[in-house]
């Protein structure tokens, strides 16, 4: 979005029409509220940047269908000359009426029309540009339909807006919604506008809008409309002395029939126009972050670098986008309806006052007077910046321009670092709420994504910190790497035709995070299908499965105005974390899936692993929509926000440890209950506080060692080729199979074999790494590894071990009814307890029985080394004690 | 419900023709569109592109030409359809007057510009004085006021009965004389003279009553509103406020006399009750209360004896939020007349009576409004019918003659609402019409009771009423039929049909969290009690309990 400048925010507020009482859709389903559809269709004005428009920031739902809408706002508008009454030179008035031209076209080629034209929606920035204001009404309304009121203002009504019939609900004679205005209707608009200009004086402002709207009607019997306006307003001779293309300019626009009317675009290249066009320079939009053209193509520095920096002041809160600035007004305390309350706009009754008397059995309801607080009064109110700034006072000018390559530098000499690094360690729920912290993270993370993909490495790193929730979607789209031209290779999907799978689609979309309103509404709808056909179509090997839309919901709400990059990071997510789980038959991969999370359970908690064997209640009966949608089927999106932001960092192991998380804070409950409870516990999943379920699982996961997780038919290792700069190989997002594999490496056992073994296995590589560490490093204040312990199972007669091993012989350690002899022995093993134990026998078959034991008298972390003592001795890293003196 | 009608197509096929060379090949190709073109005109060049294999080097020729095409067309379109419109007008086939007076009417209803300014509204500026002073240091002095004039109105009441015994015992005696004499000097002719006179003469003396009462409340209404209408002027006029909360003190000491002559009061009588709190939702959880109670459905309505555990504090908390947005509501079941003669609508009426209502209308009063709405709506349904007859009819057409033979009474599912300021826990009460029906055992989830339940819910919804009592077994009295598994069958299908109903008031509100109660009648066991409160949970998802543990 565009900087602030010295534009304002400005917020108005109206009322969705309410819906007519108990009707339904066509599938059966409730009707979506008017509100939620006008939510929808507003989201795409915030993409419609132009210098000549009013930039449009937000809109929020309040009670009972109201709306407000935050769009960039200025003090001065076109009525300001009306009201002194003071002419306008001609000249003025061909630019006014260029850069109007400018704006509607524009709208024009987003396919949108004006239709509220008048000279209170035609703001003047402080350069005395045009600004259009509520340019988007029209659109977001869906040409008027969802809203009370009709669009425009008498006086400025094109006579063909007026043929074709105002559209009132309580009309019962209008059943069918007039047709919607085209282009044309704002020209008309635009010469009502101009010529009251030229005038000095209001059109037919004293007259009754009735006789109003007929005195336009009957324009179309007049040969020279403009003389006949002139002549009822008594200003003919002022008229007659405006220059020849002033004259001509008003001609063209007060053309009766549209036909003869020229459009906003051929108007703008008219030839009354050859004057005042050469000022101005066609409008270019910035290159986005993913495209094929180079986004510094159009850069040009000034001859003098110092340029750059001068006059532009110390407001630096100024220079950042309009979305931004007004995120961080809300931040510090700004209330859309307060401020609105305040100022009369939003006046309302107590709710008791208007009560309806009586109520017909399909709810219809009577007796209800007109409630005077629903009529609209569109009055833009401006959103002080004061408190805001007063907030900010502090926050140093340097902090507004963070140094990317001087990592040390960044965080260190400016005021504010000290306290921000303060901040760092609050709860996460308490930073997103921080004015000055979401500031400051904000511009980083803006500069960094501009920096992207150079600053990929950089981008991940302040991830792990956290992310702020304005670019969330960027930065999600930086984690998963998306680059290239996704918006070609989006536009190239065939996303129309209709497929087999569009029926289960058209079932799951309207059940899907609809507690959302930009989910639930019908452009949501709409977004959710083309871009689940999308994916379907592209992915010929995989199927559309049930859980696909909810794991598709937290991109497009995140992306909701750029379909490609939503699908785009989906395409990259799926084969990340759940490759090969879409296809038409994925029993393989899910069994796999959850007999390495039942090795996790018992892994990391042989209590509740125990226990929930002995109930029967395995994870297939509960984790599969969990790793199937990656945890977006069973929580709300903003929770799924906070899960994913971690998730997105770790690799595809990492949902396993989420999945333990989850259990955890269940766990109590697990172990007091029987199968049937669980059963309905998990039917139905009770709140989970996120915030430590994505704690517990970075805990889970630095306790697990890599190769616990190994999965054959997780996504094998990528061809080496892609490695593009800025390869993140850091311990968490590495997959253990993007390394090469080595004889040390695990080998893919049999499902059955898999399922059959209660503790996981891990690889000879991984255990002399973790060897390693433990042992070399074991002085080091903070461990970056788990510590091991190895156990070795075999007699004590075997020759050669691995040093620092405990030897605990299979044959001496359990006792008839699976509980651990005393000896010495175990005893050590006792004192390790906590440990990541890793028993190494001959045979797998004795070390997986030694290991169940271990869990069954509730060890934890015990896991086996894969392919036993063998795999060790290629290696050279056995000793051979000497004999005992 | 009806499913609402589709837009009527108005859409015209044109053909967009593209030619481009492909060697020495001129290829053309035809496609047809459907305009106005609701697809997105990238998406359409890339399924071109790809459907009919073009090659990529006229990719970005066909992208412009057709999107000019679809540009130039759609204006075209735009253009014929207005200057039909204008057409049809100056064809006379629309008039102009209607057409102008239809605009003129948009503007004036909906546009606060245009709208006729607003007459001021006594009550709504009484709300306000109302509201603030409320939760301002005199709410204290309100509320003593208002109990003076309750203890007024109780001690009328009381003179009253005592009359009436009176000259009930009196007549009583009279009679007997009567009837002994029967016979001998009197004949039947005379001990119906007598009995008539009697019966006259209670009616006179009641209906004094009736007038004394009703002027009793006007002065005191009227008493009441100009005094804090003044209270609120002064307190606005002095800027030293602290003088004035002194003076409001000292004038509550006066006012708030010791008063015991509340012999008409009822005495607390020990309820049952089981509070829960649920989550609903499937991702997005909202919580809500629920409360499981055993009373009378009207000591939801009575005053308890002033100075009685909690009483002041009741009258407090529901004359604050009287003008705010948490109201409370009552769901009282009703024949099918809009009266206050028989049954439940007598008892409810006397307990509304009981006090002054300072704010709003008298309950006779309201419910004439009812009545006078009623014929209202039911004269528009019939036009409505009539204009519309493809409509299908609503319920059977035994419903409809019963509403032609008396268009006054109202249908089981339909229900008018009262507002009240004088009764202790709620403002609101919605009369639901129900009929024989719901004492039978067999209803189901569409009958009308549970759809007028539906409704009352979403004026909950439209009109921030936040706690509502509803009686779960849609009766307020027990009787023989109603074993127990009829109550359990009963209490389940209301339960599932209130959540049902909750879950769906989510959409219409976005979640906002309220309390239901679930009224059951004093006269079930204890036993029954437990059983329902063992089925609440089971029906809605009752959240865990926090189980605070000091492991971080």
């Amino acid at each position: 979005m565009q900087p602030l400048k010295d534009a304002q925010l400005g917020a108005f507020t109206f009322f969705a029409s309410a819906l007519p009482h108990d009707v339904c859709g066509s599938n059966g389903l409730p009707l979506t509220p008017n509100s939620i559809k006008i939510l929808g269709r507003f989201q795409i004005l915030k993409t419609v940047t132009h210098p000549r428009l009013c930039q449009y920031v937000d809109i929020s739902r309040g009670k009972h269908e109201r709306l407000i809408v935050v769009a960039e706002h200025h003090e001065s508008s076109l009525s300001d000359f009306q009201k002194r009454g003071n002419k306008i030179s001609p000249e003025r008035v061909l630019q006014i009426a260029y850069e109007v031209l400018e704006g509607l076209a524009f709208m024009n080629k987003h396919g949108m029309v004006h239709r509220a034209l008048s000279v209170h929606n035609v703001l003047l920035d402080s350069k005395g540009n045009v600004k259009l204001a509520k340019f988007g009404l029209y659109h977001m309304t869906d040409h008027g339909a969802d809203v009370d009121f009709p669009i425009g203002y008498p006086s400025y009504l094109a006579p063909e807006v007026i043929a074709q019939g105002s559209f009132h609900p309580s009309d019962p004679l209008h059943h069918e919604a007039p047709r919607p205005s085209g282009p044309k209707t704002d020209v008309w608009s635009l010469g009502v506008l101009l010529f009251e200009l030229c005038a000095g004086r209001r059109l037919l402002h004293n007259i009754d809008i009735n006789e109003r709207l007929k005195f336009i009607l009957t324009l179309g019997c007049m040969d020279d409309i403009v003389t006949v306006l002139a002549e009822e307003h008594g200003c003919l001779e002022h008229i007659q002395e405006l220059p020849e293309n002033v004259l001509a300019l008003l001609q063209k626009c007060l053309t009766f029939l549209p036909s003869k009317r020229p459009s906003p675009a051929e108007l703008l290249g008219d030839a009354v126009f050859d004057g005042v066009s050469c000022l101005y320079t066609p409008y270019q939009k910035p290159v986005s972050l993913f495209s094929s053209s180079l986004r510094c193509a159009h850069l040009e520095l000034p001859e003098d670098i110092g340029d750059l920096c001068k006059g532009d002041g110390d407001d630096y809160l100024s220079e950042r986008a309009i979305n931004e600035v007004y995120n961080l007004w809300c931040l510090a305390g700004g209330d859309l309806e307060k401020e609105l309350t305040n100022k009369e706009i939003i006046q309302s009754k107590p709710p008791i006052c208007t009560l309806p008397n009586f109520v017909l059995e399909d709810g219809e309801s009577f007796g209800q007077g007109r409630d005077r607080s629903f009529l609209l009064d569109d009055t833009t109110v401006t959103l002080s910046l004061c408190q805001l700034r007063n907030r900010l006072k502090d926050v140093a000018g340097e902090s507004y321009f963070p140094l990317l390559e001087d990592e040390q530098s960044s965080l260190s000499h400016s005021n504010s670092a000290n306290e921000l690094s303060a901040t760092v360690k609050l709860p996460l729920i308490i930073r997103e709420r921080d004015t000055e912290y979401q500031l400051l993270r904000v511009i980083l993370f803006d500069r960094l994504l501009q920096a992207y993909p150079y600053k990929k490495n950089r981008v991940y790193k302040e991830a792990k910190v956290d992310i702020p929730p304005l670019v969330r979607g960027l930065a999600w789209a930086a984690l998963l790497g998306i680059e290239g031209d996704i918006q070609a290779k989006y536009e190239s999907l065939d996303k129309d035709t209709p497929i087999p799978t569009d029926r289960q689609i058209e079932v799951d979309i309207p059940r899907c995070h609809q507690y959302d309103e930009l989910l639930s509404s019908p452009q949501g709808h709409v977004k959710f299908r083309r871009l689940l056909k999308a994916w379907v179509v592209s992915h010929p090997d995989l199927v559309y499965w049930q859980g696909l839309d909810s794991l598709c919901a937290p991109f497009l709400y995140l992306n909701f105005n750029n379909e490609a990059l939503a699908y785009a990071c989906m395409s990259a997510f799926i084969p990340k974390y759940l490759y090969n789980f879409f296809l038409k038959d994925n029993s393989h991969v899910i069994q796999e899936y959850l007999t390495v999370f039942s090795q996790m359970i018992a892994f990391h908690d042989p209590e509740l692993s125990n226990h929930l064997n002995e109930i029967g209640f395995i994870p297939d009966l509960y984790a599969i929509p969990w790793f199937l949608t990656m945890f977006t089927h069973v929580f709300p999106l903003h929770k799924i926000f906070h899960l994913w932001d971690t998730l997105l960092l770790g690799n595809s192991s990492f949902p396993l440890c989420i999945g333990m998380a989850i259990l955890q804070q269940l766990r109590d409950r697990l172990l007091a209950n029987g199968f049937n409870e669980c059963i309905l516990l998990f039917s139905d999943l009770p709140e989970i506080d996120i915030e430590r379920c994505v704690r517990e699982s970075i805990n889970f996961f630095f306790w697990t060692p890599k190769s616990a997780t190994y999965r054959q038919h997780a996504q094998p290792p990528k061809v080496s080729g892609d490695n593009g700069l800025g390869k993140t190989t850091t311990r968490y997002s590495s997959d253990d199979q993007d390394f090469p594999k080595t004889d040390l490496s695990r080998e893919p056992l049999v499902l059955l074999e898999l399922k059959a073994e209660v503790s996981p296995r891990i690889s000879a590589e991984d255990f002399i790494d973790l060897c390693e560490m433990s042992y070399a490093a074991n002085n080091r204040s903070k461990a970056s590894r788990p510590r091991i312990i190895a156990v070795d199972i075999r007699s004590a007669e075997d020759r050669g071990h691995m040093s620092g091993s405990i030897n605990v012989p299979f044959s001496t350690a359990f006792g008839t009814d699976d509980e651990v002899l005393q000896c010495p022995a175990t005893g050590a093993l006792q004192n390790y307890r906590g440990r990541v134990v890793v028993v190494i026998g001959h045979a797998m078959k004795s070390a997986s029985a030694f290991a169940a034991h271990l869990v069954k008298v509730n060890f934890p972390r015990v896991c086996i080394l894969d392919g036993g003592i063998n795999k060790l001795k290629p290696t050279g890293l056995l000793t051979v004690p000497s004999p005992q003196i | 419900m009806k499913k609402i009608k589709g837009k009527a197509s108005n859409t015209t096929e044109k053909e967009f023709v593209f030619e481009f060379k492909a060697g020495k090949h001129n290829c053309v190709l035809k496609v047809p569109l459907l305009f106005p073109v609701q697809e997105n005109i990238s998406d359409l060049h890339g399924r071109l592109m790809l459907l009919h294999k073009i090659p990529c080097y006229v990719e970005n020729e066909l992208k412009v030409s057709l999107s000019n095409f679809i540009e130039k067309e759609t204006i075209l379109d735009y253009d014929r359809e207005a200057e039909l419109a204008l057409q049809r007008l100056t064809m006379g086939h629309v008039d102009v007057n209607q057409l102008a007076n239809a605009w003129t009417s948009a503007y004036v209803e909906t546009t606060l510009e245009h709208a006729r300014p607003e007459e001021p509204s006594w009550d709504e500026d009484f709300a306000d004085v109302y509201h603030e002073l409320i939760h301002s240091p005199a709410s204290d002095t309100l509320l003593n006021l208002e109990h003076n004039y309750f203890v007024r109105i109780s001690e009328l009441i009381s003179e009253r009965d005592m009359e009436l015994k009176k000259i009930q015992e009196r007549q009583a005696a009279e009679m007997d004389k009567v009837m002994h004499e029967l016979g001998n000097t009197l004949s039947d002719h005379d001990v119906n003279a007598v009995a008539s006179q009697h019966f006259d003469a209670q009616q006179v003396l009641e209906n004094k009553w009736v007038t004394e009462l009703e002027q009793v409340t006007c002065i005191q209404k009227q008493e009441y509103q100009e005094w804090v209408i003044k209270l609120h002027q002064d307190l606005q006029k002095s800027n030293n406020s602290s003088q004035i909360n002194e003076e409001i003190k000292v004038q509550s000491s006066q006012l708030s006399e010791p008063s015991d002559s509340g012999d008409r009061m009822f005495e607390e009588q020990p309820q049952m009750e089981e509070s829960f709190t649920i989550h609903l939702g499937a991702q997005l959880k909202t919580m809500h209360n629920l409360r499981l109670v055993r009373a009378d459905v009207l000591d939801f309505c009575k005053h308890r004896r002033h100075g009685s555990s909690g009483a002041k504090l009741r009258r407090l908390q529901t004359a604050l939020s009287l003008y705010s947005s948490s109201l409370c509501g009552l769901v009282l079941l009703v024949d099918n007349r809009v009266n206050s003669y028989s049954g439940i609508k007598r008892d409810f009426a006397t307990v509304a009576k009981e006090c002054t209502d300072f704010h709003f209308l008298s309950l006779e009063e309201q419910l004439e409004e009812v009545q006078q709405v009623v014929l209202y709506a039911r004269a528009q349904r019939s036009s409505k019918q009539k204009d519309q007859p493809e409509l299908p009819r609503n319920g059977s057409d035994d419903k409809s003659k019963n509403v032609e033979r008396n268009p006054s009474n109202i249908l089981p599912g339909e229900f008018y609402v009262s507002r009240h300021s004088n009764l202790s826990d709620v403002h609101v009460v919605f009369h639901l019409c129900v009929d024989d029906n719901v004492r039978s055992g067999n209803i189901t989830a569409r009958d009308p009771a549970i759809m007028g339940l539906r409704n009352i819910l979403k004026v909950c919804c439209t009109h921030d009423v936040t706690t509502i009592t509803v009686p779960l077994l849609l009766v307020h009295d027990m009787s023989e039929e109603m074993t127990i598994p009829w109550c359990l069958k009963r209490a389940e299908l209301v339960f599932k049909c209130v959540k049902g109903f909750m879950m769906e008031m989510a959409s219409w509100d976005g979640g906002v969290s309220r309390t239901v109660q679930f009224l059951v009648p004093r006269s079930i066991s204890e036993e029954m009690f437990f059983q329902l409160s063992n089925m609440l949970p089971q029906i809605f998802r009752v959240s865990s309990t926090l189980t605070l543990t000091s492991k971080p």
